[in-house]
């Protein structure tokens, strides 16, 4: 790589943050994946994270002392503060959905979405395994950058005269910040669980407290920065929330292939995957067949068999590489997507193939989000043209493997 | 608040060549700091993923202690092979008779009682489909052939069964307490498919657990506090 290339790789990732429409895809499939869950899951909620749960809180304490992992459920076992905990998990994620105050709400997204998983570990499956990674993943993402009620606002403003915005002091936001760290200071004050701050946090030698009140930091900081230093420490922190942005955007789509890749690779080393007879077994499995009668259907042909779960492998094994040809990754895109919808149906598992699906979603092609985006849009609103421009596709707003709008010399080149 | 939208950067589009020397050493410091936390974490993930291999078992005890707890992760979806058994999880009671003679009550499949929850449901229920087959697998992960805990997650996966079965099949029937619990896992393996050549014994293998007197702390807690 020579120094102009170098110097225009890092002029993309420090001048914009990448992928838009993906990472508010993420936001959005996840938290309503969660909602979902959380909803369907209302009437058992007791039995699987509160009280009722023959996974006491007893148990839990004790394997928490010893893995450490973060849940605010361990800070009571109060059945009150179980309720509120649940109903603060709906309710954030459903902010998060909408894209009301992003930042935070995705940082009480991923609170919600460890309180309630690390309470109960062993409820959980694949699929919660998606969403708690991408939990984290997204507290660290500009997820709300279109599609959300905050570029809603952000465009709003951005019409108004500049005395106006003087004006905007944002007042619920300044309530919610407060309150976010009147909670903090009550949590530490009571002496929560896992609220240390070098003691085993999200990472060695980073506490929950250290990662919360860090984040919360920032957050006064860009406000700071915002109303009082418009210039350069604005432009500086600019750039270094790009940085985050498309590193967190790098890992969520290494963690996609990482699944794939893995998943691929220790199924070519069965023998049943080998002899094609794999996809047989999960559809005689009474708790993955929720419609015997079209499982055994389709596990009734040794060839449908067969191809089924060759094809499994192959696209598996296959769907990093084909990152590099942009045709070729929107057609596994699809078939993954396909294949996530009949493990849904035919294996039970809904929730689970969800979370794929929204996951699969970061590797989709601006354009098609784009026309997704206006066809919901015109279903939703009705035909009322849109209220506010689209972002525009700067350059900056390009990622390899994301959007080509224009044909790059890679393609071409591409063997 | 809602300080960050990404969509205002004022003086920003000039690009890092307008930033001041400070400004410009405080980007490549982030920049720095960003790009190796980034590349740390895809590394001790995909060595925490990979199978086991030269790096991953010499530094085995950095790995886990990055990646564990909060980014621990398997997806091993039916991989090397599928499950080809299906495990029934069963339980029987011990009540207290009248005048103290014990009463024993018949097997209960309590995978049966999932499998029926399950069956023609569009969305079946955590409870249903992960509670007690996860259980079943802590179990059996924790514990060797002469039903020997293995530290603390064996002791632990032992009452997360027992309060599973006490919840599942009552505390008490006809008003009589549940003295004791014995559980057992009927394992049937799936026939081969028609076509293959293979054959199989499908007969189902028993292993039966010993009793467990129900204890306080095995009751569920809504009802003991």
């Amino acid at each position: 790589m020579n120094a102009s290339a170098l110097q225009r790789g890092l002029a993309r990732v420090t001048g914009s943050s990448l992928g838009p429409y993906q990472t508010a895809v993420v936001r959005i499939g996840l938290s309503f994946t969660w909602l979902c869950y959380l909803l369907r899951e209302w009437p058992n909620r007791h039995e699987l994270y509160g009280p009722d749960s023959p996974w006491s809180w007893d148990l839990a304490r004790q394997l928490i002392a010893d893995n450490h992992a973060f849940t605010p459920l361990m800070w009571s076992r109060g059945s009150l503060w179980f309720e509120t905990v649940y109903a603060l998990a709906i309710v954030s994620s459903a902010l998060l959905l909408l894209g009301w105050r992003t930042r935070t709400m995705s940082v009480l997204y991923m609170l919600g979405v460890l309180a309630l998983q690390n309470r109960s570990v062993f409820i959980g499956d694949g699929g919660d395994n998606v969403i708690h990674l991408m939990a984290l993943y997204t507290v660290f993402t500009r997820c709300g950058q279109v599609w959300s009620l905050d570029a809603r606002r952000a465009a709003r403003r951005a019409g108004r005269d500049a005395a106006e915005r003087g004006a905007d002091r944002d007042v619920p936001g300044i309530v919610l910040w407060a309150a976010c760290g009147l909670a903090l200071v009550a949590a530490q004050a009571l002496g929560g669980t896992g609220l240390s701050w070098t003691a085993r946090g999200p990472l060695p030698g980073i506490g929950w407290a250290t990662a919360l009140w860090g984040l919360w930091l920032v957050h006064g900081l860009w406000w700071l920065a915002r109303r009082h230093a418009p210039g350069e420490p604005r432009a500086v922190l600019d750039t270094l929330a790009h940085l985050a942005h498309n590193a967190a955007l790098l890992v969520i789509m290494a963690e996609v292939c990482l699944i794939y890749a893995t998943a691929g690779w220790y199924k070519v080393q069965g023998s049943r995957w080998q002899d094609g007879t794999a996809l047989y077994y999960p559809m005689h499995l009474d708790y993955f067949s929720p419609w015997p009668g079209l499982s055994h259907l389709l596990a009734g042909s040794g060839v449908v068999v067969l191809l089924l779960s060759y094809g499994t492998v192959a696209v598996q094994v296959a769907f990093p590489f084909t990152l590099l040809n942009r045709r070729v990754k929107n057609v596994l895109l699809a078939l993954m997507m396909a294949e996530h919808v009949g493990i849904a149906v035919l294996l039970g598992l809904p929730f689970f193939s969800l979370a794929m699906i929204v996951a699969d979603a970061v590797f989709l092609p601006t354009s098609f989000l784009r026309r997704v985006g206006a066809a919901v849009r015109t279903l939703v609103l009705g035909a009322r043209p849109a209220a506010r421009p689209e972002l525009p596709a700067g350059p900056g707003a390009v990622v390899p493997g994301i959007r080509r709008e224009a044909p790059p010399e890679t393609e071409k080149s591409a063997p | 608040m809602e300080t960050d939208d990404g969509h205002e950067r004022p003086g920003g589009d000039a690009g890092l060549e307008g930033l001041s020397l400070l400004s410009r050493v405080v980007v490549a410091a982030g920049a720095a700091v960003v790009a190796v936390a980034a590349a740390v974490h895809l590394t001790m993930v995909f060595l925490h993923v990979a199978p086991a291999n030269t790096v991953s078992k010499q530094h085995a005890a950095e790995i886990d202690d990055y990646v564990l707890p909060e980014f621990e992760q398997n997806w091993k979806f039916f991989a090397p092979n599928p499950l080809q058994q299906n495990i029934a999880v069963q339980a029987r009671a011990e009540l207290r008779g009248p005048g103290g003679r014990p009463v024993v009550t018949p097997w209960t499949d309590l995978s049966a009682q999932d499998g029926a929850a399950i069956l023609h449901h569009p969305l079946p229920s955590h409870t249903r489909q992960n509670e007690l087959r996860r259980a079943w697998d802590f179990y059996s992960g924790t514990h060797d052939a002469r039903e020997q805990p293995s530290g603390l997650r064996g002791r632990l996966s032992e009452q997360y069964i027992r309060r599973l079965v006490v919840a599942r099949l009552g505390a008490e029937r006809d008003g009589r307490p549940v003295d004791r619990v014995q559980v057992r896992s009927v394992t049937v393996p799936v026939a081969p498919p028609p076509w293959s050549e293979e054959k199989a014994d499908t007969r189902p293998v028993h292993r039966v657990l010993p009793w467990w007197p129900v204890a306080t702390a095995d009751l569920p807690e809504a009802k003991n506090r």
